[in-house]
């Protein structure tokens, strides 16, 4: 299960964050996506592999906790994503699917002329939309 | 024999030039942006798009009749056909359905159920007065006083605020008689 989403700006301040879990644990939910960022930094700014991967988005698994797993995606615009979820056992290319949609519903949203880049999305529409696309996801394996 | 009246401008949009959807939303959106903070009053921005709307219709309407080759329309009832099947297509690339007609035939809706303006669009709080999409009424206000029909049209119902489609309601006035200034001896 997803239990958090956001997305972070280029100056590493937060653009939107949600989190789907029923218990009061918002705020540690934050701490993990903000603990999040220095990791993203690290893969950025030493690439363990070069050559043909330049333009990928997807940063794979950040780190794992006890319980969660954390996952990037850091946009060309240098605007970072991460998921954090439960499932311990999970297939990246469902993690690429979902950071696929995830991806072109906030393209959406910045694209509301109402929208001032570099603010928080305070979109209703893109809220509801990525609740669906977490709910629609399920990151289930067979084992 | 004259050519029939085109019921549906597929055909005509097949061959007038396009541009990307995106690249027109963005830019309309970018006006919108800019009037607001110029004008700061929403509506004063709903006057001015409705201003602009206008100045593009009397122009629109010579390219509209050119490319289109439909007739002189009979009555108000075909005037409201034609610019529903033909004309939004042509310009717009969607078609509208015509509806709520009273009993004069002078009022009726245009009902768009699908508005290229209007993608990625969704008003903030502080806009809740505008009306995004005037520009279209200033657009079928003004074509159709070149083809003299005062008209007033007003928005009955708007997807941004809500409702499940937008109404466009056009209201004739009146007809102003054609008339002819020029002297046959100048």
């Amino acid at each position: 299960m997803i239990v958090c989403i956001a997305v972070v700006g280029h100056q590493n301040n937060p653009l939107y964050i949600q989190s789907f879990t029923e218990a009061d644990d918002a705020l540690k939910l934050h701490h993990i996506v903000h603990c999040s960022l220095d990791v993203v930094d690290e893969r950025v700014n030493n690439p363990k592999k070069s050559g043909p991967m330049l333009n990928e988005t997807f940063l794979g698994l950040l780190y794992p906790t006890e319980n969660y797993k954390v996952y990037g995606y850091l946009t060309n615009t240098k605007v970072k994503f991460i998921l954090v979820t439960t499932d311990l056992d999970v297939r990246d290319a469902d993690v690429r699917n979902f950071f696929r949609r995830f991806h072109s519903a906030y393209l959406d949203a910045v694209s509301n002329p109402f929208h001032v880049p570099g603010k928080k999305i305070t979109s209703k529409t893109f809220a509801e939309r990525v609740t669906n696309i977490v709910k629609s996801v399920s990151f289930h394996t067979t084992g | 024999m004259a050519p029939a009246v085109p019921r549906s401008g597929d055909a005509i949009f097949a061959n007038v030039e396009r541009v990307n959807a995106e690249l027109f939303t963005l830019t309309y959106g970018a006006i919108v942006r800019q009037l607001l903070t110029d004008l700061e009053e929403v509506e004063e921005v709903n006057k001015q798009l409705d201003q602009m709307g206008y100045n593009i219709g009397i122009r629109l309407i010579d390219e509209f009749l050119a490319k289109s080759n439909v007739t002189r329309c009979v009555d108000f009832r075909e005037t409201a056909e034609v610019i529903a099947k033909v004309g939004f297509k042509m310009f717009l690339g969607v078609t509208a359905s015509v509806s709520n007609w009273d009993t004069e035939g002078t009022c009726c809706s245009l009902i768009l159920e699908d508005n290229p303006l209007v993608d990625f669009v969704e008003l903030p709080d502080t806009c809740q007065g505008l009306y995004y999409c005037n520009i279209l009424s200033g657009v079928v206000r003004g074509a159709l006083e070149m083809v003299s029909m005062k008209t007033e049209v007003t928005w009955v119902r708007d997807m941004l605020r809500g409702d499940d489609a937008f109404e466009l309601q056009v209201k004739l006035l009146k007809q102003v008689p054609e008339e002819y200034p020029y002297k046959d001896d100048e």
